[in-house]
C-alpha cells in the first residue's frame, strides 16, 4: 500500500518528470488508448465502443502546501539570505500549541522527520532546523493562486480546501491536445511557481481527488474502471472524521474497497448518511455538483521579505515575480489593468504608495516591469522595505494586439500609448498633454490641454471647418501663447525691448460677460527692432494700457 | 588592388565626398516650404535622418515659421502620420495658430520635461513620433551624439533648438543653421550641412500659412 504523499507508479500513470523517470520506450507506461481517441482496441484487434463520461476531473493536490504557502524560496534566491535558507525547514502549527510538525521539507524528511513527529524529537533528530509557523491567510491565498493559475486550462475549477483544487477538463482536452499534454502543461506552470503537485484524472471529482491525495497519478477516462481501481486507497483519502476512520478500523475496514463492500442501510444507519454519498459520489453513482470558483475582481499580491530589502535593485527583482502572478491572473480573465499601486511598507515610516497609470489596458508583464523600473528609479525609500503589497486596478476588457497584415502604419499608434507612459512614469502624469480646439472666441480659451489617447473627433473635426472659414491666414494667431499677458511699458505704441512697430490691427475681441471672463480688447500684431513679431492688445475696459499676450513663432 | 579597395569604400552608403553632393544618392529631404532654403540643402529639405539644430537667441524670429510648413507636410501623410512631440517648449504652444498651418492639433505631444534631452531620446526611439522638437542647452556632447544617434535610427525629423553661442562648440548634427533677424527679415545661414556646404540665405519676412489645398 502507498503512502500518501509517496506517488506510486501504476500502468496508468501519468507523465511525470518530477516523480517518475522515464523507463526505456519498450516498456514505458503507456497512457490507455482510451485517452486519445475514446476508444479501445483489445488484444485481438476488435474495436470496442467505451463509455465515455460526460465529465473529467482533474484533481490537483498539493502536499506540501503549508511549506509552499509560507514561500521561503524567495528568501533563498537571495544571496545574504543563502545560509539559512540553505538549513532544514519544518512547518508547525502555533495556533495549537506548536508541538508537532505539520509539514517538513525534503532536507529535513531526509533527516528522518516525518509530519506528525513532535518538534522535540525533530529537533533531536536535526539540531539546525528552521522552524517557521503556520499561516492560514497565506495557505488560502496559495489555493486561490492555485485556482487562478488553473483556470488558464479550463473554465471550471473548484476549490477543495485546504490543499486541493478540480479542474473539469473534458471540454479542454481538444485544445491542449489531450489528457497527456495538457497535465504536463499543467505541471510546468505548478514547476515554474515552485509548487510540488499530484494529478488524478477520473470522471468523478472525488475519486479524482482521493487518488490525488493517496499520491497515484491515474487517468481514468471510463466509469465503469473506476469502483475497481478506487477499492484499494486507503480510507485515510477521504478525510472522514478520526472517530469514524478509528471506528471502520476497528471492523477490519481500511481500505475503500472493504466500504463500499458495506450494507448501504447499515452503514448509513451507523455512521453519517453523508458519508454514503460521499462513497457513491466517487464511484461515479451519484451527481456530485460543484460551486465553481470565481476569482476576485482585483488582484491583491503581497510578499514579505525576510531580510529587509533597502536597495531598489533587489526590490525590483522580488516585484517582478509579483507582475508575473498578477498577470497570470489577468490572462485567466481575459482582462487587462489601466491601473496599479504598490505599497511599499516600512517597519517604522508610513508606508510608500507608488501609482501607476497606464495610457491603455495592459496585461504584459514586462511592459509593467518597465513602466515600474522608471517609477522606482526616481523613488527615495524612507526605510527598509519589509513588505510589498501589489493591489491592481478594477479589471478592463483586454484589448488584443490585432496584426495587421500590412504592419506599416500599426508603427505610430502602438507605440504612441508606450512613449506617454514612460514619459508620465518619469515626469509625472501633469508633464505630458495633447492639445485641444475649443470653439471659442478668447484667445486663451481656444485650447485646452487634451488627454492624449481620447481621438478628439469634435475637435479635429472643428480644426478642419476653422481652417476653411479663416482660410488659414485670415486672423493672425501667434504660436506661442503666453500664460498670463504681459503688461507693456510705453505710450502708444508700447515698447518691447525697442519701440514696435504695428503690422495689422486691429482685431477687437469682445466676449465672455456671462461668464464672468469678460474679455474686450482691441488685438494688433507688431514687430520690434530685433525682427520679432508680438501679438499685442490694448485692453478696453477701465483699467486700459497695453499686454503681450503671444508671439509669432 | 589598392584602388579597387578604395573605390569599394567610396562606394559605401554612409561615406560621402563633398564635391559628389549631386550625383550622391541620399535620401531626399523634406520640403521646407521654402524654394531658396530648398535649394541650399543637399536632399532638397530638410534631412529626413539625423538631427537639425536651429540656433537662435530669441523666440519668435521665425523660427518655427521655417519649420510649419514642414510639420503640416508630416501631417498630411494620412493614416501613417505620426505624432509630434514638443519636448520642454519656451512657452505653451498655441493651438488654434498650429490648425491654421494645417497642422492635426490632435497630434501634438507637449511634454515639459527640465531636462528634454531625455524625453527627446525617448520620443525618437519610440517609432511613435514623425517629427520631435525640442528645446534644450544640451551642455555635454556625450547627451547630443546619443540624440544624434536616436536620430539617425528613427528617420523622424528631429529638431533641437539652441542658443547661437552654442554655435562655436562641434556638434554631430548633421544640419545646423543659425538664425538672425533684423528689420529686413530672416536671415538662414547654414554652419554645418552633411552633404552640402555651408551658405546663408535671406528669406525676409516669412510668415507660415496654411498650405495650398490641393483640389
Amino acid at each position: 500500500m502507498a503512502r500518501p504523499g509517496q506517488p506510486r507508479v501504476t500502468p496508468d500513470v501519468l507523465p511525470s518528470p518530477a516523480t517518475a523517470p522515464d523507463p526505456a520506450p519498450r516498456d514505458r507506461p503507456v497512457l490507455p488508448r482510451v485517452l486519445g481517441g475514446g476508444r479501445r482496441r483489445g488484444t485481438d484487434g476488435s474495436v470496442a465502443a467505451a463509455p465515455v463520461a460526460r465529465e473529467l476531473w482533474l484533481a490537483v493536490h498539493l502536499p506540501h502546501y503549508m511549506l509552499e504557502s509560507l514561500d521561503l524560496r524567495a528568501a533563498t534566491t537571495d544571496g545574504a539570505a543563502q545560509a539559512c535558507g540553505a538549513a532544514p525547514v519544518v512547518v508547525v502549527d502555533v495556533g495549537r500549541g506548536g508541538k508537532v510538525v505539520c509539514d517538513c521539507d525534503a532536507r529535513a524528511a531526509a533527516a528522518g522527520v516525518v509530519p506528525g513527529m513532535a518538534l522535540n524529537s525533530a529537533l533531536a533528530l536535526e539540531p539546525g532546523l528552521r522552524v517557521a509557523s503556520r499561516e492560514p491567510r497565506r495557505e488560502r491565498a496559495l489555493l486561490d493562486a492555485l485556482a487562478t493559475l488553473a483556470q488558464e486550462f479550463t473554465p471550471r475549477v473548484s476549490l477543495e480546501p485546504p490543499d486541493g483544487v478540480l479542474l473539469e477538463v473534458r471540454g479542454s482536452l481538444r485544445l491542449f491536445g489531450g489528457a497527456r499534454a495538457l497535465c504536463v502543461q499543467l505541471r510546468e506552470r505548478l514547476q515554474a511557481r515552485g509548487l510540488e503537485a499530484r494529478l488524478a484524472l477520473t470522471p468523478a471529482p472525488l475519486a479524482s481527488l482521493w487518488f490525488a491525495r493517496a499520491g497515484e497519478e491515474v487517468a481514468l477516462r471510463r466509469p465503469d474502471t473506476l469502483p475497481s481501481r478506487i477499492a484499494p486507497l486507503p480510507l485515510g483519502v477521504t478525510r472522514w472524521p478520526a472517530r469514524t476512520l478509528q471506528a471502520l478500523s476497528t471492523m477490519g475496514v481500511r481500505i475503500v474497497g472493504d466500504c463500499v463492500r458495506l450494507p448501504r442501510d447499515g452503514f448509513a444507519r451507523r455512521f453519517e448518511p453523508r458519508l454514503r454519498l460521499e462513497l457513491d459520489r466517487a464511484l461515479g453513482r451519484a451527481p456530485d455538483p460543484r460551486a465553481s470558483f470565481i476569482a476576485a475582481e482585483r488582484c491583491t499580491l503581497r510578499r514579505d521579505l525576510e531580510p529587509e530589502i533597502t536597495d531598489i535593485v533587489r526590490l525590483r527583482c522580488v516585484v517582478e515575480p509579483l507582475l508575473d502572478e498578477l498577470c497570470a491572473h489577468l490572462r485567466a480573465r481575459g482582462a487587462a489593468i489601466d491601473s496599479l499601486e504598490l505599497r511599499l511598507l516600512h517597519r517604522e515610516a508610513p508606508a510608500t504608495r507608488l501609482r501607476l497609470r497606464f495610457a491603455e489596458p495592459v496585461a504584459v508583464a514586462g511592459r509593467i516591469a518597465a513602466l515600474l523600473q522608471e517609477r522606482l528609479a526616481r523613488t527615495e525609500l524612507p526605510a527598509a522595505v519589509r513588505s510589498v503589497r501589489l493591489r491592481s486596478g478594477a479589471p478592463l476588457e483586454a484589448c488584443e494586439e490585432v496584426a495587421d497584415l500590412f504592419a506599416r502604419d500599426r508603427r505610430h499608434s502602438a507605440a504612441v500609448p508606450q512613449l506617454v507612459e514612460r514619459l508620465r512614469a518619469r515626469l509625472g502624469g501633469e508633464a505630458v498633454h495633447g492639445l485641444c480646439l475649443v470653439a471659442e472666441h478668447r484667445p486663451e480659451a481656444a485650447q485646452r490641454s487634451g488627454d492624449i489617447l481620447v481621438p478628439d473627433l469634435p475637435a479635429r473635426a472643428l480644426a478642419e471647418r476653422s481652417r476653411d472659414e479663416t482660410g488659414g491666414a485670415a486672423a493672425p494667431r501667434p504660436v506661442w501663447l503666453l500664460a498670463v499677458p504681459q503688461p507693456l511699458e510705453g505710450g502708444d505704441p508700447p515698447r518691447y525691448e525697442g519701440a514696435l512697430e504695428i503690422e495689422e490691427g486691429p482685431e477687437r475681441i469682445e466676449s465672455g460677460w456671462w461668464d464672468g471672463g469678460d474679455v474686450r480688447r482691441d488685438y494688433y500684431v507688431a514687430r520690434n527692432p530685433a525682427g520679432v513679431r508680438l501679438w499685442i492688445f490694448r485692453e478696453r475696459r477701465a483699467a486700459g494700457g497695453w499686454f503681450l499676450h503671444g508671439v509669432f513663432g | 588592388m589598392s584602388s579597387d579597395a578604395l573605390e569599394q569604400l567610396l562606394r559605401h552608403p554612409s561615406l560621402w565626398r563633398a564635391r559628389q553632393r549631386d550625383t550622391m544618392g541620399g535620401p531626399p529631404g523634406l520640403p521646407t516650404g521654402y524654394t531658396a532654403l530648398d535649394l541650399c540643402l543637399p536632399g532638397g529639405g530638410w534631412p529626413s535622418q539625423g538631427l537639425i539644430e536651429v540656433l537662435a537667441d530669441r523666440t519668435g524670429i521665425g523660427e518655427l515659421s521655417l519649420l510649419l510648413p514642414a510639420l503640416a507636410r508630416l501631417c498630411g501623410e494620412g493614416r501613417e502620420a505620426g505624432w509630434l512631440a514638443w519636448i520642454s517648449p519656451p512657452h505653451p504652444p498655441y493651438a488654434p495658430a498650429l490648425a491654421a498651418c494645417g497642422i492635426d492639433v490632435g497630434r501634438v505631444l507637449v511634454v515639459r520635461a527640465p531636462p528634454a534631452e531625455w524625453a527627446m531620446e525617448q520620443a525618437l526611439r519610440s517609432g511613435a513620433c514623425s517629427a520631435v522638437l525640442g528645446w534644450a542647452a544640451c551642455r555635454d556632447r556625450q547627451s547630443l551624439r546619443r540624440l544624434q544617434l536616436a536620430a539617425e535610427q528613427s528617420g523622424c525629423l528631429a529638431v533641437l533648438f539652441r542658443r547661437l553661442r552654442d554655435g562655436h562648440e562641434p556638434s554631430p548634427a548633421v544640419l545646423r543653421i543659425a538664425l538672425s533677424s533684423d528689420r529686413d527679415g530672416l536671415e538662414v545661414r547654414i554652419l554645418k550641412s552633411r552633404g552640402g556646404r555651408a551658405a546663408s540665405v535671406r528669406l525676409g519676412w516669412i510668415r507660415a500659412a496654411a498650405p495650398a489645398q490641393a483640389h
